[in-house]
């Protein structure tokens, strides 16, 4: 192990500053879009000008028949198919292009390929489709109707995926004598990472291969999806994620473009690149949330949360995404919905409908941010019907520390924590008090003050026994890292997942430093490669640090004891005499650097003894945490807002976290995801929307309609930790990639209610935009 | 076809492009300088953002006709630039970047608030950075590492 | 997302201009900064045949004052404004609105000329200017001819100019040492396009624009009467009532902040 002093500066705890900079500072970062090779041709899409049709005729322009391809073109591209073993779960088939029907305004039609976008995109416009339109399902309640329109018509009806648990309320009833209803609404909108999806393939006839570069969390799977749909042999793809502008769940499906683009770089021999712009990724490729609540809360009238019942609808959108479904919004949706709370009785039912709407697919956080927002709204609800500060209300339900683990309600293995103590302090932080004693009065602006909290618990790096029980058909197991001492005393370390903003090139780099003392800065850390790292199902579900460092750690424990060996056979000393420190291997008949045993092993193989482990300084290792049901995170979020009563305009004023992710490999990159998950969560609570009309028709398609988060909209964050660490990871660590996003619109939400109680209005649908806040303020006008 | 001629990152460059070729498209296809991004291609989010005769413009909504006799600057062309030196130290050590992929547009965005805008303070900053769109970081880093480049000059 | 084919021509003279735009069989655009005109064609929502580049043009970037009139040429920025560039109190009034136009580095390119003709509804200068009271000078065949800024923009995308006509820049009240303006744009996030827009200036006789509607900025007469009468304040109640009265087509929501920004426009110029 490292020496103490030298760990606390580059090992796990420590703020080392990334490695990934230099080259994004200096605009040398590679993008897949940067990609450019002579022969290539650009892809630009016909897609659907309608939501629901079935397609009449698609008419190629003269002269570009050539250039123009339709599902009859690709007959040999199988659909995409997302299978789940979950009860209910209806499958269905996800053509690349529109076979017969569409089914969303966006969908891809046909594709034209050109020496230029610009030129893919002149033809596309030339391309004639005639539809014969049927009545479109725009809205996920409405889609339940007995009358409305199918979108698959082999279903009886729309729903794709339900979920039911019961439970005996009469248990709870003499108890509970508050009940408290409402209706939520969190809208859909779209993920938005700066930098689009982006492929680009080619054909390697030498490794009879197809290469793809693909813009990717998880290329792994890419690679599998590929080979399957394609009807190649796994050995015949290789994926690449170079380096990645953001994912946050858009990244970890295969599209239907990733597809097309190795269809076509097979046929055409000539490499294919397409680059999604941004119109095609707010109305087709990323659109996400989407959730409707009916909350039934039984209380007593001190405060005491006994009783949680609950309806669930999930707009899924027309088709289901590969691998993860769509069914995983309403499973996570009734598993996480009693948050960290110890409640008595539990019933929930989830019905997850298809719609005439882009698939929606899993964003940073997954159904949390909705539940989270059902369930803490509700609860500032019940503070405010009794009279008590929200606050007290969670602290007092939430399962204590003395608990864990403990098995909540909903099934969730909570490993450590003290959950109420992190609400404490994100009331202290904010200055709940101070904030009480002077809210009263409006400002001279018109403008009302509000304070709200959320609190959130998360299961991360969750393994093989959750997913399975999803029935999805990836399902995480051992995830592996390979490590390999370099010649000189170096470190390669090779991983499956995908870094595309966490920083993984050097917190993974610290976690070998922190069982080798090798200096972050000379280990190569290498990622999103299939051709180079072990197989992973990638960076998804907050796992990375978890499962890939956990594998880092283990792979590295075993390369040292054999540079032990080695430098032990060196020093002519016991085996048992050698041990590293600080980077070398260290007996009482002195030292021998990783570069000498580099050396040897490499170049001077006679110095070494007869009996050498065969393995070499070449290590792969598995790693899943026991048990695998995963290493719960959780934070309290409280800000203050102010409510411009005039305009309904909210502005967030303050904004405090508590967080308590176990130990930190690298605070600074901890409170990095946390600033930035919890600015998404601004997005949704405040700006970001992807409305459709009646006819299905997107109407936000620019970002000059969808309002995303700027430096104006975001406050400059004030975070406490706290450390927990899970017993049952390596180094106690959890997950904490998506959790800032969760709480937010359900602190921002209670804190604008609470601005508004005076007056008596409510928001219960995100995102709170003026529009809405100006509504409840007359609503509650009128009732007065 | 439209010929041009201009200088990048002090290069004297003449070629014949598309008429309809933004400037964007002209850095990265053309010249195959890629540090320049495209984020939405509609002139909101500023990764495009390149100098244009000293001052920052939207590459994506610029022609690269009429960039013709101009002197263009992308985030290839800062290593002598003591503002940018400065912005890059203090971007990496406020960890102002997480994907990297705003980071060139913000930091050309970033070097025209500290040399035009020296008083700024937070929220003229932040105001000031309202055009520049970053997903990842809650422009917490980016908001401390830009003041901190502006304290050092007012120190 | 790549715009449609397009021949881009740079004009050297304001009458080769207006010739080329008075012989064209197809649809042809004047380009200023192209800040707007660049995105509309990027998403092919524009798809002109031919581009008439303006930035060779000399004579268009003057500011000048001449006596009661501010002459402000049409490919003057925003920056350059932002920066005050116009002297007095109209250039305090211009500062403020051209600092609130989407952000610098659209500012530098985009100008005051390409705005106003471009004349999108939730854009800043059709309202602004409008305020202010004026002229717009416009090229045509028979030469320079000057447009009251009353009625210019007509309704969304559309204005008075003639299709062979060029914008060339603006003769504008100047507002004396002592007069008062106020200018208050409702808006998502600073940058965007304005949801409503109110304007105010108290010159030699008060102006009050409505903006931001579904079609043209408009005058209103109600409350240049009572700022007239020496009203320094507006409620939003009272701003509501008189927009109830004119054919704006608001729904309840819009109606508010119409009235908000007027009300909020009235108390910033008295402030």
């Amino acid at each position: 192990m490292a020496d103490d002093g030298e760990r606390s500066a580059k090992g796990i705890g420590a703020r080392v500053l990334r490695k990934e900079d230099a080259r994004h500072l200096t605009g040398k970062g590679k993008f897949t879009s940067d990609f450019k090779r002579p022969g290539q041709k650009e892809m630009a899409f016909v897609r659907s000008s309608v939501a629901h049709a079935r397609i009449k005729s698609i008419n190629k322009p003269a002269g570009f028949e050539n250039a123009v391809f339709t599902a009859d073109d690709l007959s040999d591209l199988k659909p995409m198919r997302a299978p789940s073993k979950l009860p209910g779960y209806k499958a269905s088939d996800y053509p690349s292009l529109a076979i017969n029907k569409v089914r969303f305004a966006g969908e891809p039609v046909a594709v034209c390929v050109a020496d230029s976008r610009a030129e893919a995109e002149d033809i596309a416009q030339l391309v004639k489709v005639e539809y014969d339109l049927l009545p479109a399902v725009t809205d996920m309640l409405a889609a339940k109707a007995a009358d409305a329109a199918l979108l698959h018509e082999e279903w009886e009806n729309n729903i794709v995926f339900e979920t039911f648990s019961d439970d005996d309320f009469s248990k709870i009833a003499d108890e509970a004598t508050v009940i408290i209803k409402r209706e939520y609404r969190m809208n859909r909108q779209a993920m938005n990472p700066m930098e689009g999806k982006a492929v680009f393939a080619e054909w390697d006839d030498r490794q009879d291969q197809l290469m793809v570069w693909t813009s990717t969390q998880v290329p792994h799977l890419i690679r599998t999806g590929l080979a399957e749909f394609l009807d190649l042999e796994q050995r015949q793809v290789r994926v690449i994620a170079p380096d990645v502008g953001g994912g946050f769940g858009c990244k970890a499906l295969l599209q239907p473009e990733e597809l097309i683009a190795g269809w076509l770089a097979r046929k055409l021999e000539c490499p294919i690149r397409w680059v999604e712009d941004r119109r095609e990724h707010l109305v087709t490729g990323a659109n996400c949330r989407e959730h409707h609540y009916f909350v039934t809360l039984h209380a007593t009238p001190d405060g005491r949360m006994l009783g949680l019942d609950c309806d669930v609808t999930v707009d899924a959108g027309a088709y289901s995404v590969y691998p993860f479904t769509n069914g995983l919004e309403g499973a996570m949706a009734h598993g996480n919905l009693p948050g960290p709370y110890d409640i008595k009785a539990y019933r929930c039912r989830t019905q997850t409908m298809v719609t005439n709407k882009p698939g929606l697919m899993p964003y940073r956080g997954v159904a949390r941010p909705g539940v989270c927002y059902a369930m803490e709204m509700t609860i500032d609800a019940l503070a405010r019907e009794i009279g008590m500060e929200a606050h007290e209300i969670r602290m007092k339900n939430m399962v204590p520390e003395s608990a864990m683990p403990f098995m909540s309600i909903a099934n969730k293995h909570f490993d450590s924590g003290n959950y109420a103590k992190s609400v404490e302090m994100a009331a202290e932080m904010i200055g709940l008090k101070e904030i009480r004693a002077a809210q009263t009065e409006m400002d001279t602006e018109g403008r009302l003050t509000g304070v709200g909290m959320g609190s959130y618990v998360e299961q991360t790096a969750h393994g093989t026994s959750v997913f399975s029980s999803w029935g999805v058909a990836m399902v995480p197991g051992y995830e592996q890292a390979t490590v390999r001492l370099t010649p000189d005393g170096g470190l390669e370390l090779r991983i499956g997942v995908q870094s595309h903003g966490q920083g993984m090139e050097t917190s993974m780099a610290q976690m070998a430093y922190e069982v080798l003392g090798i200096d972050p800065e000379n280990v190569m850390v290498t990622h999103g490669d299939t051709g180079l790292t072990p197989y992973s199902t990638g960076t998804y579900a907050s796992r990375s640090m978890v499962m890939a460092g956990g594998a880092t750690a283990r792979a590295c424990r075993v390369l040292a004891e054999r540079m032990e060996i080695i430098g032990a056979h060196l020093l002519q000393c016991e085996r048992a005499e050698a041990s590293i420190v600080g980077g070398k291997v260290v007996s009482g008949k002195g030292e021998v650097s990783f570069a000498e045993i580099g050396r040897v092993w490499y170049l001077n193989p006679d110095e070494l003894p007869e009996n050498v482990d065969q393995g070499g300084v070449e290590v792969t290792m598995g790693y899943r945490p026991e048990p695998d049901s995963g290493a719960f995170t959780y934070a309290s979020h409280a800000c203050k807002v102010s409510v411009d009563i005039e305009t309904g305009k909210v502005k967030v004023l303050d904004y405090a976290i508590v967080e308590d992710c176990g130990t930190m490999v690298n605070p600074m990159i901890v409170e990095g995801q946390t600033y930035g998950g919890a600015t998404q969560g601004i997005g949704t609570a405040l700006l970001e929307e992807s409305p459709y009309d009646d006819m299905g028709n997107p109407g936000a398609s620019t970002f000059a309609d969808y309002m995303m988060p700027s430096a104006t909209d975001a406050p400059q964050y004030r975070i406490d930790h706290m450390e927990s660490p899970s017993p049952f990871t390596e180094y106690g660590i959890k997950g904490m990639g998506e959790g800032g996003t969760i709480p937010t619109p359900a602190a921002i939400g209670n804190a604008i209610n609470d601005a508004l109680k005076q007056i008596g209005a409510e928001v219960v649908e995100t995102p709170f935009t003026p529009r809405r806040v100006r509504a409840a303020i007359a609503a509650a006008q009128t009732n007065r | 076809m439209t010929e041009l001629s201009l200088k990048i990152n002090g290069e004297d460059i003449a070629a014949d492009v598309e008429h309809r070729l933004s400037l964007a498209d002209f850095i990265r296809d053309h010249r195959r300088l890629t540090g320049t991004h495209l984020g939405c291609e509609h002139g909101v989010c500023g990764a495009c953002t390149v100098l244009m005769d000293g001052e920052p413009v939207r590459s994506c909504i610029t022609l690269a006709a009429v960039a013709d006799g101009t002197e263009i600057t992308t985030i290839e062309g800062f290593d002598d630039d003591e503002p940018m030196s400065d912005l890059r130290q203090a971007f990496h050590e406020n960890h102002a970047l997480q994907c990297g992929y705003c980071t060139p547009g913000m930091l050309i965005a970033a070097r025209d608030i500290v040399t035009r805008l020296p008083d700024a303070e937070e929220d003229r900053v932040r105001l000031e950075l309202a055009g520049n769109l970053c997903r990842c970081t809650g422009y917490v880093g980016i908001v401390k590492a830009i003041l901190s480049v502006l304290d050092q000059g007012r120190a | 997302m790549k715009p449609a084919k397009f021949e881009h021509q740079r004009m050297t003279s304001v009458d080769d201009a207006v010739k080329a735009l008075g012989e064209a069989d197809k649809e042809i655009r004047v380009l200023g900064g192209g800040q707007s005109l660049g995105p509309m064609m990027n998403l092919r929502l524009a798809q002109p045949d031919v581009l008439l580049d303006l930035s060779r043009v000399d004579g268009l970037t003057d500011i000048e004052e001449d006596g009661n009139r501010l002459k402000i040429g049409s490919r003057v920025t925003h920056a350059r404004i932002e920066d005050g560039e116009v002297p007095g109190t109209t250039g305090a009034y211009m500062q403020f609105v051209a600092s609130g136009i989407s952000y610098r580095s659209v500012r530098n390119r985009g100008t005051i000329g390409g705005s106003v003709a471009h004349s999108d509804p939730a854009a800043d200068w059709p309202s602004a200017l409008l305020a202010l009271g004026g002229h717009v000078t416009a090229a045509g065949p028979e030469g320079l001819r000057t447009i009251s800024l009353d009625g210019f923009t007509v309704g969304p995308f559309s204005t008075g100019l003639g299709f062979d006509e060029v914008l060339t820049g603006f003769e504008l009240a100047v507002l004396g040492p002592g007069a008062r303006w106020g200018y208050y744009k409702v808006n998502r996030k600073p940058g965007e396009f304005a949801d409503a827009i109110g304007a105010i200036t108290v010159g030699a006789e008060p102006r009050a624009v409505c903006g931001a509607t579904e079609s043209a900025p408009f005058r209103v007469p109600e409350i240049e009467q009572r700022l007239s009468a020496g009203a320094d304040e507006l409620s939003v109640v009272d701003a509501r009532n008189i927009l109830e009265e004119h054919d704006t087509g608001f729904d309840d929501y819009e109606l508010q902040i119409h009235a908000v920004a007027l009300s909020r426009a009235v108390k910033r110029a008295f402030e």
